[in-house]
């Protein structure tokens, strides 16, 4: 057993990086081959609970702060949120504050429109803003005076000829604001310079490696629940394909007749995130068990 | 064989993926080349949107709002921001580059202004407030709010350098450590799912890119890596052998 350990103790690196490359590569070629029940977090059930909670006809800024590499992370949550946001027929508003942000809006929003599920219109029920650079001065001044900054939509028409824009001066005219975040600006900027000040109800989905930051705001209350990574996603992408299809049957008038509803990426994702996560746990504890015979050697 | 943007697109994402990924074998004349085109390809993305997205239509379209049409109206003190603006390029040139410390100071001062009271609020006193035990709710939450209470006392006192960590403080100082060492636990655990979630993200590109639709892109590229790179490998070999 000891000369085992010992042994783990010198497998080259690249021997671990392939077999964490295949944890992951097998069940995204073979997803049938293992399919992991999903809990939904108190977290996620919070942020559904909260979307649920509006009205039609209620304005929501999203806010959208990640780019490529983040993508496979955040890019499912929006997905989810507007799908949610339109089959309650609630007014989208869009802005960006990374550079990339605008990128992955129109991907996103491309993506609901491919799918055919709902009868939205640019101008009418939901509207794009281009990138604005400055971070948290952006933040501050769609706090205090949105047409300030956002003379423009994404497509150069002026927002005054814009029906959606009617009643929209400052983040107090939003029913709610969710922030899909990777980094800074993100969360803890929404929380400090727009939603705190001006007590307007806010929500996040963010990466992995940001939630042990954000979730004090969670526990305060400062963010209405969060959608913590893949695995957020993932939970919200289940509770919004249960939703879509249970209003399907109940004939909801925002929701076309003859649409498929289809679930998710996340949740197609989560089976290589566990194996990976199971692979990754073996290894720290061969790893460390290694290490403890070897010491014990000298 | 198709032929389009699209699939020249699909083609460069799939070189530049398995040029980064190769870093995993060992530095490469691959990921090198990725790497200088990822910073270049960034900074110029960033400079032409900062450019066209915030310079010349907050800027100009306010200075110059019959050339620059971006509906705003004039506004003459906006010549401040673009004076300043230039001050900062002074730092090019050694002998004015004083000048560039008006902008800083400027922003640093600005930036400090709107944080003081926003840190104060958001992350100190309504994290203290919340902090506070709710007796009110349920006996499950009243748990968690003392064990929060806790880690909060303890980690502050394992910061507080005033008086040595012995006695009723070392003890609680070294709760505190047990507290900031879960803490530390669960952001690398987060920090993993997000690292493969991001391999996931990639991975899948590159099983999505396999099909002949995008000419069997990732087979390709991959197949003719892996031989570049092992002549590459042997012939390195072979020359610090010589050496």
């Amino acid at each position: 057993m000891k000369r085992f350990f010992t042994i783990v103790g010198t497998i080259d690196r690249r021997i671990i990086f392939l077999l964490i490359g295949l944890s992951v590569l097998i069940p995204l070629i073979k997803p049938n081959w293992l399919e992991l029940p999903i809990k939904i977090d108190n977290n996620t059930q919070i942020v559904y609970d909260s979307i649920s909670g509006l009205q039609e006809g209620d304005k929501v800024l999203l806010s959208f702060e990640y780019g490529a590499s983040t993508k496979p992370e955040v890019h499912p949550m929006a997905v989810a949120l507007l799908k949610h946001l339109f089959a309650k027929g609630i007014k989208v508003y869009i802005v960006s504050l990374w550079p990339e942000g605008p990128i992955m809006a129109k991907l996103a929003m491309d993506e609901i429109i491919a799918s055919d599920l709902f009868n939205i219109e640019d101008g009418k029920d939901y509207i794009m803003f281009d990138y604005k650079v400055g971070g948290s001065i952006v933040i501050k001044n769609i706090s205090d005076d949105f047409r300030g900054i956002y003379k423009q939509d994404y497509n150069r028409i002026p927002i005054e000829q814009l029906q959606i824009m009617e009643g929209v001066y400052s983040v107090e005219d939003f029913d709610f604001v969710f922030d899909f975040s990777a980094g800074v600006p993100g969360n803890a900027e929404w929380v400090q310079y727009a939603c705190d000040p001006k007590d307007v109800p806010l929500s996040s989905g963010c990466t992995s490696i940001m939630v042990t930051d954000a979730i004090p705001y969670v526990e305060s209350g400062q963010l209405k629940g969060i959608l913590a990574g893949m695995p957020g996603a993932a939970e919200y992408e289940k509770m919004v394909y249960d939703y879509l299809t249970n209003e399907l049957t109940n004939n909801n008038e925002y929701i076309n007749e003859n649409a498929s509803i289809t679930k998710g990426k996340a949740f197609s994702r989560m089976s290589a995130q566990s194996v990976a996560h199971l692979v990754m746990v073996i290894f720290i504890l061969l790893g460390n068990l290694s290490y403890y015979y070897q010491r014990k050697r000298g | 064989m198709i032929l389009n943007l699209d699939i020249i697109g699909v083609w460069l994402s799939v070189l530049m993926t398995l040029c980064i990924l190769s870093y995993l074998y060992g530095d490469n004349p691959f990921y090198k080349i990725a790497e200088h085109i990822f910073v270049g390809v960034s900074a110029g993305y960033i400079f032409a949107l900062t450019w066209w997205d915030q310079i010349w239509p907050n800027l100009f379209g306010r200075l110059f709002p019959s050339y620059v049409d971006a509906g705003f109206d004039f506004s003459p003190s906006y010549i401040i921001p673009l004076i300043l603006g230039i001050f900062m390029l002074f730092r090019l040139i050694p002998s004015l580059s004083w000048l560039a410390r008006f902008p800083i100071a400027f922003i640093v001062g600005m930036a400090a202004g709107l944080k003081v009271y926003v840190y104060i609020n958001s992350n100190i006193l309504m994290q203290i407030q919340n902090s506070a035990i709710d007796f009110s709710k349920s006996g499950w939450e009243i748990f968690n709010h003392i064990l929060i209470l806790v880690g909060v006392i303890s980690a502050l006192v394992y910061f507080f350098f005033s008086k040595e960590h012995k006695g009723a403080i070392g003890t609680v100082s070294k709760i505190g450590i047990y507290f900031l060492m879960i803490k530390f636990g669960a952001s690398f655990g987060f920090a993993v799912m997000g690292r493969i979630s991001l391999l996931i993200g990639r991975f899948e590109d590159l099983i999505n890119y396999s099909s002949e639709q995008y000419n069997y892109a990732t087979p390709i590229i991959l197949i003719s890596m892996i031989i570049l790179l092992g002549i590459w490998s042997f012939q390195n070999n072979k020359s610090e052998k010589n050496n």
